[in-house]
């Protein structure tokens, strides 16, 4: 990393570690936009990170969509970043979702958007879609993220893409999760050494460091699995490193989570602890762009056409 | 928190890539049954062609046979050869940390001697670490070595010495000084010639009938004087100064890959979506695991003691390589019995599953392990 990368990532959490506090959270759940936030990423030109004239590679744009995933940031930063790349310029809080039927559903704060970009399965172009008060159904993830179908009307335009557009996306998935799941561990690693019972704290009970044990080498396995997707965002085998990383991360997310909560308690079930905001986004993010199944049947159907003879070899990359 | 860093292979490591698996395809004879667990197959016609290749203790320096080569160079020969299923039992722990031990501690005269017929292919060793009452707590070993004219006298019984009764040299862990309050000073590495020097050894059945490690026991061994690698008195030090190399290698991850490759080869070209997802399930875990296994070997290469890091992928990646069978018994369900390809997973399925229990306790268990990486994260 550069130190241009660096400047780049650490402004991002800075920003982001400022202003994504509880409150913002918790207001953003209740469906309000969280404007003051909004302004200060269109200040800092987050949304135009994915420009081909910013100056930022789409790497170091993941770099920064996973630290918004570290901070449990309520906007939807990859489909901002995507869409605007997409479209040609930055300038509006555009977001992403699937065409189906008459709809263009899942779409993260569809309901603000000044544009919605609908992809369809299996296409290589997308439906252009301004949603209106009456054309936006009201939905969300169960981590409370906004997730709004939004009408297509009659002669919605189009536009072309050459990106693999979902494989995109879902690598923001896959990065968001990444930085979520080391905040969980974090977060755990803080609160067992704070807690205490029978006059000390949990941390030194060997049940806790073996749980949190397993818990870390999910977290670094998801770390090296995002990292590999992204490092192959110009290799011919990207669709495919995809597949691993969302399969990989994907099933760490439920064991991270799972130890997480149990290392917490009864606090960390309670909706005034920080912890599910990030375990909640993990387990909705798992879903989302393809689940852990999804992902691994493309990946096995490719293994298997290979044959026993070949497998190895696909396995056995430089990077 | 723990950073694997993304660490590529060398451009120039394809080529050797290349020549391992020609080499390989050349070696149908030493692969009729092939196993990638690391302790199996005891083949010394296979190491010493291996030998020949320059490829075994390929990174110590030329003028005790080695090749020189990178630390990635030798990571490449040893996936290849793991994934192919060959036999290097007999080379491989010279290969992997007996030879290094000599290569950094021992005299000038201990690595002339030891060494070169090492890199042919033709001394192996046998690690001596465990005892009876000493597994996991490797510091209460009791084994004693008591100085007398012109050498040691050994007494006490090493156990689960993997192929001490094959091979040539086993590097005995043993207490020249009484235990004091420091339980880690006193403690030295000795090497045994197991062929000369009176060892009793006798074979231990494991549970899948066969007879790979052993009891070794020492009534007054004698050794001579230029058998103690390193300072007398460092042992604990040396012991666990390698312990990064030991346990972040492909062999803490591909045991298990050979019921993968016949998984596939059962599942054909066109696996219905259940079978997919397990194909590609265990891909996936093998590509991260893989990554961070390079990952580690890269900051080995730049000179960085990642203990906790290794303790990591070596945890992670027994776990896994447990869960592999598991994992491909119930994903192939639709076989004929009389289908050839159910008869050579069932086998390459049996072979590994009986071996399974190791993975997780040696090299550390998987108990210890957690330990390790706990306190790296500042539990304790």
């Amino acid at each position: 990393m550069d130190d241009h990368d660096t400047l780049l990532t650490d402004a991002a959490a800075r920003i982001f570690g400022d202003l994504c506090d509880k409150a913002l959270l918790d207001a953003a759940e209740q469906g309000e936009f969280p404007a003051a936030l909004w302004q200060t990423l269109r200040e800092n030109g987050f949304h135009e990170l994915g420009l081909a004239d910013s100056g930022v590679s789409l790497a170091q744009a993941f770099s920064v969509i996973r630290l918004g995933g570290r901070h449990a940031l309520p906007l939807p930063l990859a489909e901002i970043v995507l869409a605007n790349r997409w479209l040609g310029d930055g300038e509006r809080l555009a977001s992403v979702g699937r065409v189906m039927g008459e709809r263009v559903v899942d779409v993260p704060w569809g309901r603000s958007a000044e544009l919605v970009l609908g992809l369809e399965a299996g296409r290589s172009g997308c439906v252009l879609v301004t949603p209106e008060p009456d054309t936006v159904t009201r939905g969300c993830n169960m981590a409370g993220e906004p997730r709004d179908a939004v009408a297509i009307p009659a002669g919605a335009d189009t536009i072309a893409l050459t990106e693999p557009a979902f494989e995109y996306l879902t690598l923001g998935r896959i990065a968001a999760m990444a930085g979520c799941l080391e905040r969980v561990l974090e977060l755990c690693l803080g609160y067992v050494n704070e807690r205490e019972q029978f006059g000390r704290p949990i941390a030194r009970f060997q049940a806790i460091q073996h749980s949190l044990a397993i818990a870390a080498g999910e977290v670094a396995a998801a770390s090296r699995a995002a990292d590999a997707a992204v490092d192959a965002l110009d290799d011919a085998r990207f669709e495919l490193e995809v597949a691993a990383a969302k399969a990989r991360v994907g099933e760490a997310a439920g064991v991270v989570a799972e130890i997480a909560h149990q290392v917490h308690g009864a606090m960390g079930f309670t909706h005034e602890h920080q912890l599910h905001h990030f375990t909640r986004r993990a387990w909705a993010w798992r879903d989302e762009y393809g689940n852990e199944a999804h992902w691994q049947r493309r990946l096995g159907r490719h293994l298997a056409a290979l044959g026993p003879d070949r497998l190895w070899s696909f396995l056995a990359t430089r990077g | 928190m723990l950073q694997f860093d993304r660490v590529k292979l060398p451009e120039s490591s394809d080529a050797l890539r290349a020549e391992v698996r020609e080499f390989l395809a050349e070696s149908a004879e030493h692969l009729e049954r092939p196993n990638s667990d690391f302790t199996t197959g005891h083949d010394p016609a296979f190491s010493r062609k291996l030998g020949a290749c320059g490829w075994i203790g390929m990174t110590w320096p030329e003028r005790y046979g080695g090749a020189g080569r990178s630390f990635f160079d030798r990571y490449v020969v040893t996936e290849e050869l793991l994934a192919a299923g060959a036999p290097v039992s007999a080379h491989w722990i010279a290969d992997r940390q007996s030879g290094n031990l000599i290569l950094r501690y021992g005299t000038e005269a201990q690595r002339q001697h030891y060494l070169p017929p090492i890199t042919r292919g033709e001394s192996y060793f046998s690690i001596g670490m465990s005892e009876p009452n000493s597994g996991s707590d490797l510091a209460s070993v009791r084994t004693s070595a008591r100085r007398v004219e012109g050498g040691w006298l050994i007494n006490g019984t090493k156990l689960w010495s993997t192929d001490a009764h094959r091979n040539h040299f086993m590097i005995a862990l043993v207490r020249t000084e009484p235990v004091s309050e420091n339980r880690h000073a006193g403690l030295s590495q000795i090497i045994v010639d197991l062929k000369n020097d009176g060892a009793q050894i006798r074979p231990i059945r494991n549970i899948a009938g066969a007879e790979d490690f052993n009891e070794v026991v020492f009534e007054d061994v004698f050794v001579p004087e230029d058998r103690v690698v390193g300072e007398p008195g460092n042992g604990w030090e040396q012991v666990t100064s390698e312990l990064a190399y030991e346990r972040s290698g492909p062999e803490r991850f591909l045991s298990a890959f050979r019921v993968f490759v016949e998984l596939v080869r059962a599942a054909g070209d066109q696996p219905e979506p259940q079978l997919a997802a397990a194909i590609g399930r265990i891909g996936a875990h093998l590509m991260t695991l893989r990554r961070m296994s390079i990952s580690v070997a890269g900051m080995l290469d730049q000179g960085k003691s990642p203990n906790v890091e290794a303790a990591l992928v070596k945890a992670l990646g027994n776990d896994f390589e447990k869960r592999l069978p598991e994992i491909a018994r119930l994903a192939v369900t639709d076989l004929a019995e009389d289908d050839p390809r159910h008869r050579s997973f069932r086998q390459a399925f049996t072979d590994t599953l009986l071996l399974s229990p190791a993975f997780t306790i040696r090299g550390g268990t998987r108990e210890i392990l957690r330990g390790v990486i706990a306190r790296g994260l500042g539990l304790r």
